[in-house]
């Protein structure tokens, strides 16, 4: 993006004297996209944070201190980031509802890519009718409204973590299909497709090893774009009731939760913090799979543009 | 051209056909029992005889099989008639019509909003391309497109509403105001909120295409030409670059309308604001079967209009686009 001088450097360095393999290659541009290196950090602290955390505390996510009742995040009492209306801490429940929110991000951007690709894959490659049907399955499930679409299918369904993934899955596989199958068509065209179909080998063996290897790329872009979209997607959801449930805490039921003392408790005071730390944790997670998904879009790129 | 459009309206009743019979199956799959809100709401004997129960079943047909239920309710909605709602008891369309005005407001207000603001930073950024401000931007934008949005409006809400005190929390009006001044002010103040929330989550992926789609042109050569020939600075972008980087945006903004409506569904139910996605969230979770799916059709309807709008407004403000002949 902002490495023009970076990447000249680095075509420099590709000389025939110093060879450079695509892997070293996409690394030396992952790396010097600063943005990119410093959001996948943030999101593996955040992984070993949410999975790991909690392993450093005796206490659970529905242990309540009924000593410290919407208190406000401070050392001294131990509740680092406050505690909530039973008196649960803020802190590890954000942890324990990461660990929800992530698994549906990234369980659901898997499924959803790779039956994306997959149908891409085929209809790009094959054509003809099953071009025609498949794309326009596409069309109707485009012009579907997702978002109270997903709210009655968790209704339908019931709210567990595996049917949201289950919902995100079969709303979201769209897009990715589109992309491969326009990159297929145009791939189908390529000399070494043609010639590997020429001396015989199979279309599967094709598809496969001739094709899948060259859409991988965008495949990867935008899984990790999906990634974001799927926990934004979860924690509206969880936000409007339907997803995760409590007692099990999500970051979008904090919120919801929150809400309720917007207006101020009791004793009259707003307890920010049950509001403001769980989106920050949302925003955090999908700002940062973003960032991600933007230097692997550049790195990745064999073509060496970068003006996006 | 004409052709053409004749077409593509034509290709999309079959798609509305099959989007209905999809909305209408998954709505009927919802829990819950259509005759159970009128029973609740009349408590008495007559009401939870087997007998009546039974007789109601028949008359809504909800005994026969889904597939003649949904033509049923095409036949009826075809000629007009929506049904009743079970929690308003008054019928569909009249809700329909009384709610749309409010979401119209809520959504142009941020539709304008968005364009003020996204289109200037856009241009300006395309224009001082890897620059501070530049740079700037493209970390905002990302900023914009990671936050959530509910979570942002229940921020500005404690922010603005709790501890400043400057906005209303929620809600569209307050009671007992008069003074057409006085209403329209507290009109305003009620607006200010939600118009922003919505408006500036969609600044952030709006100035990302007006710059790339700026950025492309300008890298054109009849762009080059124009500044060789020393046309000045302004004229160039202005008068040459941005007609044709339009042409993409146009388009995008377009296919957005529907994003608005659906948006707005969190939106306004943070803020109580009575429009079509409070009234289809409510409808859902309160399983009024007819609101849910009249709701839902008329999104759709949204959806593909505007989806075919994009394409039109494509075809008829890029020249290099010939449609009919082969090229």
């Amino acid at each position: 993006m902002f490495y023009k001088n970076k990447v000249k450097e680095i075509e420099e360095k590709a000389s025939p004297i110093n060879i450079l393999t695509y892997r070293k290659l996409v690394w030396m541009k992952f790396k010097s996209h600063k943005l990119a290196l410093i959001g996948s950090i943030i999101l593996v602290a955040l992984i070993i944070f949410c999975f790991f955390g909690p392993l450093f505390t005796t206490k659970s996510y529905e242990d309540m201190d009924f000593s410290a009742i919407f208190s406000p995040p401070s050392i001294s009492s131990g509740h680092l980031l406050g505690t909530d209306e039973l008196g649960h801490d803020v802190l590890i429940r954000i942890m324990y509802g990461g660990r929800i929110s992530l698994i549906v991000g990234f369980l659901s951007a898997l499924l959803t890519t790779v039956i994306g690709t997959i149908v891409g894959l085929l209809s790009g490659f094959y054509g003809g009718i099953v071009d025609r049907f498949l794309m326009r399955f596409v069309d109707i499930m485009l012009s579907i409204p997702m978002f109270p679409i997903l709210l009655i299918l968790t209704m339908v369904f019931g709210s567990g973590l595996m049917n949201i993934v289950m919902v995100l899955t079969v709303f979201g596989w769209m897009s990715i299909s589109r992309l491969v199958r326009g990159l297929t068509l145009s791939l189908k065209e390529s000399e070494y497709v043609i010639s590997a179909k020429a001396v015989g080998v199979k279309n599967m063996e094709i598809i496969l090893k001739h094709i899948f290897p060259n859409v991988l790329p965008i495949v990867i872009v935008s899984a990790t774009l999906n990634v974001s979209y799927a926990i934004l997607s979860e924690s509206s959801l969880s936000y409007l009731g339907l997803g995760i449930q409590p007692p099990m805490p999500s970051w979008g039921n904090m919120l919801q939760k929150s809400m309720n003392y917007i207006l101020g408790t009791v004793s009259g005071t707003t307890p920010w913090w049950l509001t403001f730390f769980p989106g920050l944790f949302i925003f955090l997670a999908v700002l940062n799979v973003n960032f991600l998904g933007d230097g692997l879009r550049d790195a990745l790129d064999p073509k060496f543009t970068s003006n996006s | 051209m004409k052709q053409y459009f004749l077409k593509r309206f034509l290709e999309l009743i079959p798609v509305f056909f099959l989007i209905s019979f999809i909305i209408f199956m998954l709505i009927n799959l919802m829990p819950g029992d259509p005759l159970l809100q009128m029973r609740m709401d009349n408590p008495r004997a007559v009401m939870n005889d087997p007998q009546r129960i039974q007789a109601l079943r028949e008359y809504y047909h909800l005994d026969d099989p889904l597939i003649v239920r949904y033509f049923i309710w095409l036949k009826s909605a075809l000629t007009g008639d929506f049904g009743y709602s079970s929690m308003y008891k008054v019928p569909v369309w009249d809700l329909i019509a009384n709610r749309l005005p409010n979401t119209l407001i809520l959504t142009i207000g941020a539709w304008i909003l968005g364009l003020i603001i996204a289109l200037p930073i856009g241009i300006y950024s395309a224009v001082k391309k890897y620059s501070f401000f530049d740079y700037s931007t493209t970390v905002m934008a990302f900023i914009g497109i990671s936050l959530p949005s509910f979570w942002f409006a229940l921020v500005s809400i404690i922010l603005f509403s709790v501890t400043l005190k400057w906005l209303p929390v929620s809600g569209m009006e307050t009671y007992g105001i008069t003074g057409s001044w006085n209403i329209f002010w507290d009109r305003l103040k009620h607006l200010i909120l939600p118009v922003c929330v919505l408006g500036l989550v969609q600044v952030a992926s709006w100035v990302r295409y007006i710059r790339t789609s700026l950025l492309e042109v300008l890298d054109q050569d009849y762009v080059r030409t124009a500044y060789a020939k020393g046309v000045p600075d302004k004229k160039v972008i202005f008068k040459h670059a941005l007609k044709n980087a339009m042409i993409p945006i146009v388009t995008i903004i377009a296919l957005d309308i529907p994003y608005f409506f659906g948006g707005a569904l969190i939106i306004e139910s943070i803020f109580s604001w009575p429009g079509m996605g409070r009234l289809m969230y409510q409808a859902v979770i309160g399983s009024d079967y007819n609101l849910a799916i009249s709701c839902l059709m008329f999104l759709t309807v949204i959806t593909l209009i505007s989806n075919l709008a994009a394409d039109l407004i494509y075809v008829l403000i890029d020249p290099r686009i010939r449609v009919g002949k082969k090229a």
